[in-house]
């Protein structure tokens, strides 16, 4: 029983990782392919319970990534900031989280200067956190960046591996001008995607950004279309 | 490199013109509709932050939920006027998760249940009862899930934004020192208006409970204040005119009444009445009058016999 606990944790903490990794953070190598008698060694208690407050980490996004999501230099900004920061992982061990360990995650996260936060919860956070989670952009609390939440359930299986999930590339705001300017279009114009959908949710695409989705085509070998988040 | 086009180049890139004439009529449907939504957002808004507030309600741990200070019930009940009921369960929610009685004006713990067992037995009025552990651990005690639930069930079903007619009643308290919040609540304009009315003549007052009386039927219609009224709200100002000349009555006469046995039900029929004129001997006697006067005008009336007499003196005086 506590091994079952402590394998699907595992599951778990690799998905997170692969996913820092896939937004661009820079994730070691080791730390992608740990192995789950090493993750029981260093996150395992004695009791054979997994111990989440270990687990926490933060990641610094690469230079590759920043580039991304900064915007292109212009002549009044030369060195644009990008938009983008550390991120911090935390794995909540609380049943119910709600509002108010949602709002001790965003004071912690502002004391400690992260840009943003992503909080895994065993079980669905409350109906009003998740509506706090929604107005808080525009609420002056919380990191720059934003708070993302997800379900351990969901991270149990990494769903971009699956072999009917195409492969999902976010463009930089300067590939997007230049898509936009190639195709004669406005962003409008493109076809959509939601900030909710898993794979969005995934690589914590923001509103606004357009992904490059890349599927197997019969005819032409490679199809590649375009989507913007919303 | 990037990619040459073959074909002509536009003047002017090819984007949709966004300069079309605007249909009023649909400006207005999507500013309706935008309207609502952002109406909507702004009720969420706050809604989330009274739940935000009343979490770690109230601030003074000694507070008595039995008897709240004025201050504090204010503030419970203020924002609650927005709330549905399914809101406030989110608050006793919250309020649980961060370990307190699920009543806002309780600053004590809530209760915790003897043992993790999912299901407890409880010994009730209604005999023995299986109840989950969750909802054993709501309130502090029975007291104060009696005065959560009496607060629960005044709340309007209807999302604040569709409700027509601005802020609803008032909600009420079971508190025991009821008649203090009456006085401190600044919603209670009934009883903040009593004691001026008072000193007040009583037409006065009279007129102050219309407008008063007004004033909630315009809310009720939907109205805001300062708007235009949809009402004509000048009540009929109606003149009272007295019949002070009345006459002692007199008594009906028989004079200028010669026709009254013509008379049906009070109407003299007037065809009836001529041909009577022409046969009653009086008429006679005012025609031959009438004749007297005209003298030698009414040559009309002459009788043939008459004509026949002049004409044989003629005769007789020529021969």
């Amino acid at each position: 029983m506590d091994n079952a606990n402590l394998s699907r944790m595992w599951r778990v903490f690799k998905t997170t990782k692969e996913m820092c990794a896939d937004r661009g953070y820079s994730v070691p190598e080791h730390e992608l392919n740990i192995t789950f008698d090493e993750f029981k060694q260093e996150y395992g208690r004695d009791d054979g319970d997994v111990d989440r407050t270990k687990m926490n980490y933060s990641c610094q996004p690469s230079e590759s990534m920043l580039l991304k999501y900064s915007d292109p230099p212009t002549e009044k900004n030369p060195n644009p900031e990008p938009q983008i920061g550390t991120i911090w992982v935390e794995f909540n061990g609380d049943d119910n989280a709600g509002l108010k360990h949602l709002r001790d995650y965003m004071h912690f996260l502002n004391q400690g200067n992260f840009y943003s936060g992503i909080m895994i919860t065993p079980k669905q956070m409350t109906g009003m956190a998740l509506r706090f989670l929604r107005t808080s952009t525009t609420i002056d609390e919380g990191p720059k960046g934003g708070v993302e939440v997800f379900v351990e359930q969901d991270l149990l299986v990494n769903i971009t591996k699956h072999e009917l999930v195409p492969k999902h590339v976010l463009l930089s705001a300067e590939e997007k001008k230049q898509l936009l300017s190639r195709y004669r279009l406005r962003e409008t114009q493109l076809p959509r995607i939601q900030q909710s959908d898993p794979v969005a949710k995934y690589l914590g695409l923001r509103r606004g950004q357009v992904v490059k989705i890349i599927r197997k085509s019969e005819t032409a070998g490679r199809y590649a279309s375009y989507r913007w988040c919303i | 490199m990037s990619p040459t086009s073959i074909l002509k180049k536009p003047s002017a890139p090819n984007l949709p013109s966004t300069d079309k004439a605007v249909n009023p009529r649909h400006l207005e449907v999507a500013l309706h509709h935008a309207n609502i939504i952002e109406n909507q957002k702004n009720v969420e808004k706050e809604i989330l932050k009274a739940i935000l507030d009343l979490m770690d309600f109230p601030t003074d741990p000694k507070a008595d939920p039995a008897r709240p200070s004025p201050a504090d019930a204010a503030a419970f009940c203020n924002p609650l006027n927005l709330f549905q009921p399914s809101d406030y369960d989110s608050l006793i929610e919250e309020r649980n998760l961060a370990e307190h009685c699920g009543y806002a004006l309780c600053p004590r713990p809530r209760k915790k249940a003897r043992n993790n067992a999912r299901r407890h037995l409880i010994t009730t009025e209604n005999g023995v009862q299986v109840v989950e552990k969750k909802a054993l651990e709501v309130w502090c005690s029975d007291d104060c899930a009696r005065r959560a639930m009496y607060v629960k069930v005044q709340l309007n079903e209807e999302p604040a934004w569709l409700r027509r007619g601005g802020v609803g009643q008032k909600i009420e308290l079971m508190a025991e020192n009821q008649g203090e919040h009456q006085i401190a609540l600044p919603l209670r304009l009934k009883g903040t208006n009593a004691p001026a009315t008072e000193q007040m003549s009583e037409e006065d007052a009279a007129w102050a409970m219309r407008d008063e009386a007004l004033a909630e039927l315009a809310q009720e219609r939907g109205e805001k204040p300062g708007q235009l009224s949809k009402a004509n709200d000048v009540l009929i100002a109606a003149e009272i005119k007295e019949n002070t000349d009345s006459k002692t009555p007199i008594a009906p006469s028989a004079e200028g009444m010669g026709h009254s046995h013509f008379a049906i039900e009070g109407h003299v029929p007037k065809a009836d009445l001529k041909k009577e004129h022409d046969s009653s001997e009086e008429e006679y006697e005012a025609e031959d009058g009438d004749e007297d006067q005209e003298g030698e005008d009414a040559d009309d009336d002459w009788d043939i016999a008459e004509m026949v007499e002049d004409e044989l003196d003629a005769v007789l005086q020529d021969t």
